[in-house]
């Protein structure tokens, strides 16, 4: 169901349809698993065994639904702001295409199990979220080789009858940019949720864009797939809208196909009116009462959300919001720096957390649930910095160490020497031996040459294996030189 | 003739089924040359069963409620491995991978199926002349130029022709069960929607199929309705209550409070139909019910229409996915999938079939959905109303449970579809209603059965089978 149109305001207008693929073992309305498994003679997934009778539709088979794949919704639901439905009926949509086993798909259309929720972007912006519902996924269709040349089409029922949610925004969000943050916060929801798998789970879109120089004529492209390709797949799409503009021709209404390989969007067909689907209910699942206690009892599983924990970060932690904003994005991180931020000042762990963990871990590409080191490594480590007894740039190569093959920071400085150099005589012998060794560079400092001295900074941190305390060496050296 | 319980003991006393059955097939199959009754025998499936159930120990067989009995399936349930195609050309070939819950549930308790019966295509009638294209319409027992009825037609006509003990599984939509009993002079139990797993049914109307027990006697339907009925997860419409209505036939019919539902008997209906019919309600009167004349107007302006709305609907979905691409009929392939599915069906639905599909479809589109299709739920919720509100008063209500004397083909071919609708409209109701109906045949006319229908409130089948039993035993006489 789209929205009606309002009046707009922004210059591009785009509007979302998210479905995201619930993290369940088994299907939507039957209890085939819905990732792979593995057999004797096959580790990968062979098309068309994860089937029974009612994922593909035999005439006689029934849906029955999948518990779990409600509470999830639920969850989703609660999650967002949303106001609940009293009760969960499914309806048929029918639509004839081969890859739909029964030629109707059961979804959720009078009575969607969430209406008017939100999700705020990094920049305080609210996005009205027009429904969020429940739905099967239909197979899917292979191409043996391109969709032109192929002269048959293979269907995998593998795929179908996962569970979806599907989210639909108001049309809301004014730029491509917009839409990739509404992602990045949505995404961040599923994953404090526990709901999406990012390695084995979908989330695919269907966009509605138009732009105020065409009076809004609206253009939906199908089926972008992946947080990366819906920002790619607006950008083109506005562009391609202004480019038409432009160029004096007059856009219509239509419905087109994003192909990533190429990066453009390809017109599929006009669209003129609403499809017809001829809605009925689904009376195979039998009306569910959404009682107020389970939703209480699922509440109870809606964990402090990324909103919230920012609003916490900033408020009783005292950093910086933008650095709460990336804490906060990646659940494993924000409990993290909760753990840490125990024992370290918070703006210090923000500040490491933020910047060198997600650093060295972008270096050696782990994510946070591979993650072999824990808040116990890190609380020792900034103890060592916070105390003075190591230096930043130690701290740093032994981050990159660290994350690789976790040990103790403390005994590892021990052992290796790496204790910080503050022994104010020890750094001015340095600083003496600097300055007599490069007395052309002295004078090139002294005739105004400001990179001199970060030279001879550099001599002196050499001289001390990087131990030293920057912060000394500077006074040092600087007192040194103006005498 | 031997019930089935006498045979049942007979075969646990060591009578060899493997012989019996041979007997059941050879007489099926003559049977069969005359009447139309199966889409399907399965022959060599049944003698298989029979010999090894023959092999169990006798403690075994002890246990099997329904040991070598010989059991008949409406072509619109699943029985695996059988070509079940809901009466339709357009499911040739289709053969189940897997046994409708209540077919699995007869086999568990020893019964043999032998064929699947012959039905009007999907379901779509009241008299199986709406049979699949290439299939044969079944005879009356009775007079073999008369309608058995429908669309359970096959299973009615067969269990009324059959010499040996034989148990029937029915299906009804809006009265597919009594009506082709009634016409057919045999009892039928369309029990409480939910009562019996769909699971393995091939689709109608899915608010509205009932699997359901057809047999010779009232007695031995309630047998049956016991072995089906119960929850079933892999249908979440089942109920949850247990059913035992087997023990409820003795028990008398004293003190019941009976309702007559005045405009069943008039001008609508035959006046032969209502007298034989009224002189039931005397007979029940006479054992120690007490009646009363009652009134379901709701049901009797707006039963019809309201049936035929949301059946269709529900139908037209259903049979979607019948287009040639995974089950049964295919055709060669040539042009889009859209060219290829309309040849599909234009070559193999019946006519009725197309009717009703595009009528659902119709009345379920954007414009027409609020005034046909959402109005008819609301329209169904007044008359379960009407229903449950008169239960209030009543145990069992009665009516005829058709207007008319089976009516022979040469007359049902003057019909327009709408007519065919309207002589719906006893049954509908309870259909619409979800409530357990049964159909007693209380009398003979010209040689033709007449039944009376029963109907109770929901989970109520006992009451039913208990007036049933009653009626029954004391309309004996008139029946010869």
């Amino acid at each position: 169901m789209k929205p009606s149109t309002p009046s707009f305001t922004t210059d591009v207008v785009i509007g979302l349809e998210i479905h995201v693929q619930l993290d369940t073992k088994t299907k939507l309305f039957c209890s085939c698993p819905t990732k792979p498994v593995a057999t004797k003679q096959n580790a990968e997934d062979v098309p068309n065994t994860r089937c029974c009778p009612t994922c593909l539709g035999f005439p006689g088979s029934k849906p029955v639904a999948n518990k779990k794949a409600i509470d999830y919704a639920l969850k989703l639901c609660l999650a967002l702001g949303c106001s609940i439905s009293e009760t969960l009926v499914f309806s048929r949509k029918s639509y004839f295409y081969p890859d739909l086993s029964k030629n109707y798909q059961i979804t959720q259309y009078e009575l969607p199990l969430g209406t008017s929720g939100a999700v705020m972007l990094s920049t305080g912006k609210k996005i009205g979220l027009t429904r969020v519902h429940l739905e099967e996924d239909p197979a899917s269709l292979v191409h043996p080789d391109s969709i032109e040349r192929s002269a048959f089409v293979l269907i995998d029922y593998n795929r179908s009858g996962i569970p979806l949610c599907e989210i639909v925004t108001n049309p809301e969000l004014a730029s491509p940019e917009e839409a990739r943050d509404f992602m990045k916060q949505l995404n961040a929801i599923f994953e404090y949720l526990d709901i999406f798998n990012a390695d084995t789970c979908v989330v695919k879109a269907d966009a509605n864009i138009s732009i105020k120089e065409s009076g809004y004529i609206r253009s939906e492209v199908k089926n972008i797939t992946g947080f990366k390709e819906i920002e790619r797949a607006l950008f083109y799409e506005v562009q391609r809208q202004n480019a038409a503009v432009a160029a004096g021709e007059k856009l219509v209404q239509d419905t087109r196909g994003w192909d990533a390989a190429k990066g453009i969007t390809i017109r599929l067909r006009k669209k003129e009116t609403e499809e017809d689907y001829g809605y009925i209910l689904d009376t195979d699942i039998p009306v569910i009462d959404v009682t107020p206690e389970w939703i209480a009892q699922i509440k109870k599983q809606v964990p402090e959300l990324p909103a919230e924990k920012v609003h916490k970060f900033v408020t009783t932690h005292k950093i910086p919001e933008e650095d709460a904003l990336v804490l906060a994005q990646e659940k494993l991180l924000a409990e993290m720096f909760e753990k840490v931020a125990e024992k370290i000042d918070p703006i210090l762990a923000a500040k490491w957390l933020r910047r060198e963990l997600l650093r060295v871990m972008n270096m050696t590409k782990q994510t946070f649930k591979d993650l072999l080191i824990d808040e116990h490594h890190l609380i020792e480590l900034l103890e060592l910095v916070s105390t003075k007894q190591i230096t930043d740039r130690t701290a740093q190569k032994m981050l990159e160490e660290l994350i690789v093959k976790p040990f103790s920071p403390k005994a590892y400085v021990k052992e290796h020497g790496l204790g910080a150099v503050s022994d104010a005589g020890i750094i001015e012998q340095y600083c003496k031996e600097a300055i007599a060794e490069n007395p052309g560079v002295l004078a090139d400092y002294k005739s105004g040459n400001e990179k001199a001295f970060h030279f001879l900074v550099g001599v002196v941190m050499k001289k001390s294996k990087g131990k030293a305390v920057p912060n000394e060496v500077n006074s040092i050296l600087k007192s040194l030189i103006s005498h | 003739m031997t019930s089935i319980v006498q045979q049942v003991a007979l075969f646990q006393q060591g009578a060899s089924i493997e012989e019996h059955t041979r007997a059941v097939l050879a007489e099926t199959r003559e049977i069969n040359e005359h009447y139309h009754y199966f889409t399907a025998l399965c022959e060599k499936e049944a003698l298989a069963r029979a010999q090894f159930l023959e092999r169990l120990s006798a403690k075994e067989k002890a246990s099997l409620s329904l040991l070598g009995v010989p059991l008949t399936v409406k072509d619109a349930l699943c029985v695996k491995g059988i070509e079940s195609t809901a009466g339709s050309r357009i499911l040739k070939g289709y053969r189940p991978p897997f046994n409708a819950t209540a077919v699995q549930k007869c086999i568990d308790a020893g019964a043999v199926v032998i064929g699947k019966t012959s039905q009007d295509e999907f379901g779509f009638g009241g008299f199986s002349v709406n049979v699949g294209l290439g299939y044969q319409v079944p005879k009356n027992p009775f007079d073999p130029d008369v309608s058995t009825g429908g669309s359970s037609g096959g299973c009615a006509g067969f269990t009324q022709k059959t010499t040996f003990p034989h148990l029937s599984l029915a299906e009804s939509t809006g009265g597919s069960i009594v009506e082709p009993a009634s016409f057919c002079g045999v009892a039928g139990l369309c029990p409480t929607y939910g009562r019996v797993s769909r699971y393995g049914l091939i689709d109608y109307a899915n608010t509205l199929d009932k699997i359901g027990p057809m047999a010779k006697t009232i007695d031995e339907a309630a047998l049956l309705m016991d072995v089906i009925a119960g929850p079933d997860e892999k249908d979440g419409t089942t109920l949850r209550e247990p059913c035992t209505v087997q023990n409820a036939a003795g028990k008398g019919v004293k003190g019941l409070r009976i309702g007559v539902v005045k405009e069943a008997f008039g001008e609508a209906t035959d006046s032969v139909v209502a007298e034989t019919v009224w002189r039931s309600i005397h007979v029940l009167e006479a054992a120690g019910a007490r009646y009363e004349e009652c009134s379901l107007p709701l049901t009797g302006a707006y039963g019809v229409p309201t049936y035929y709305i949301l059946a269709t609907c529900e139908a037209s979905t259903n049979l979607a996915k019948l287009c040639g691409l995974r089950y049964g009929m295919q055709e060669e392939l040539s042009g889009t999938f859209n060219d290829y599915f309309t040849a599909v069906r234009s070559n193999n639905f019946g006519a009725e079939a197309k009717r009703r599909i595009m009528l659902g479809t119709f009345a379920r589109m954007v414009g027409f959905r609020d005034a046909f299709y959402i109005k008819a739920l609301k329209a169904r919720q007044l008359i379960t109303n009407e229903y449950l509100s008169l239960f209030k008063k009543y145990d069992v209500l009665i009516t005829p449970t058709a207007p008319v004397l089976p009516p022979s083909f040469a007359h049902l071919k003057k019909l327009t579809p709408l007519q065919h609708y309207m002589l719906d409209i006893l049954t509908v109701g309870p259909n619409l209603a979800g409530l357990p109906h049964l159909n007693v045949p209380v009398g003979m006319h010209n040689g033709l059965p007449v039944g009376a229908l029963l109907m109770g409130t929901h989970c109520a089948e006992s009451t039913l089978v208990q007036a049933g039993a009653c009626l029954e035993k004391n309309s004996k006489n008139e029946k010869k």
